[in-house]
């Protein structure tokens, strides 16, 4: 289900956190079927506490270190993915 | 069991003779090495570390599409950051960097060590970025020592982040405002 919604994503900017506590924002290039994320125009949204980061300007995140992926407000429809996780939920 | 040693007999052989074909082939032009990394790779995910088939295709999407040999950064999930030239990658995130150095960054400090080739397991990865050929990606201020003081930098800052753990840990525990 969740690929799908990203798929629909793509093109979005979003702010992904990972489980390491670094914040990364970019334009959602493709994601695959393990969420595995690639960004575009990444930029660190704390920049001075990794310094390490600053000329990187596209990035691949491995799915399995995503805290959560913070969406934009217009891009979701909350309605739409209450009933769609609730019919998964429901069917799955 | 048994086929668990037996494949580990395997990729242990693999991994020997890859080594030496490796080393012979170490002047020899990084396109030519690939096919000798393919059995490498295909062998650790046939040990079923993974769960997932290792006849899954990496997806087009996810395909490092800037090419092979490009200039990367990898993050690992102990906090260590390698700098290299992809040589190859596979679906569980698996990277064979070329020319490997890595970029060790204690506050103004910085220091590059070179470690040459490098095989990195996919589950260790947490990001591959792509730096930018021209950029030098570090700001101005910062300073670049030698290994040894860089090694005693990270070390005592490691053991200040630990023993800040410990003293959180026994505040919280006398419930100390």
């Amino acid at each position: 289900l969740f690929f799908s919604y990203f798929k629909e994503l793509v093109g979005k900017e979003v702010t992904v956190e990972l489980k390491n506590d670094l914040a990364i924002r970019g334009t959602l290039h493709s994601v695959d079927q393990y969420l595995n994320i690639k960004l575009e125009n990444t930029r660190v949204v704390d920049q001075d506490k990794y310094p390490h980061m600053l000329s990187v300007r596209n990035c691949f995140i491995r799915g399995s270190v995503v805290r959560y992926v913070l969406l934009p407000q217009d891009g979701v429809d909350i309605d739409i993915l209450h009933d769609a996780t609730r019919r998964e939920a429901r069917g799955g | 069991m048994a086929s668990r040693a037996s494949a580990t007999s395997r990729l242990m052989s693999m991994t020997a003779s890859w080594k030496l074909s490796c080393a012979s082939a170490r002047h020899r032009k990084v396109s030519r090495r690939r096919p000798l990394l393919a059995p490498v790779e295909s062998a650790a995910c046939a040990l079923g570390r993974s769960k997932r088939s290792p006849s899954v295709v990496w997806s087009a999407s996810t395909c490092e599409a800037l090419g092979d040999g490009e200039k990367l950064i990898v993050l690992l999930r102990d906090g260590r950051k390698l700098l290299g030239t992809l040589c190859s990658f596979d679906q569980f995130a698996n990277v064979v960097l070329q020319g490997a150095c890595e970029r060790v960054i204690v506050g103004e400090q910085y220091c590059d060590v070179p470690l040459g080739l490098y095989v990195i397991r996919g589950e260790n990865v947490v990001l591959i970025g792509e730096l930018d050929r021209e950029k030098d990606e570090l700001p101005a201020h910062m300073t670049c020592v030698s290994e040894a003081e860089i090694r005693k930098a990270e070390k005592a800052e490691r053991e200040a982040r630990d023993l800040k753990g410990t003293m959180r840990k026994r505040m919280e525990f006398l419930d100390f405002d």
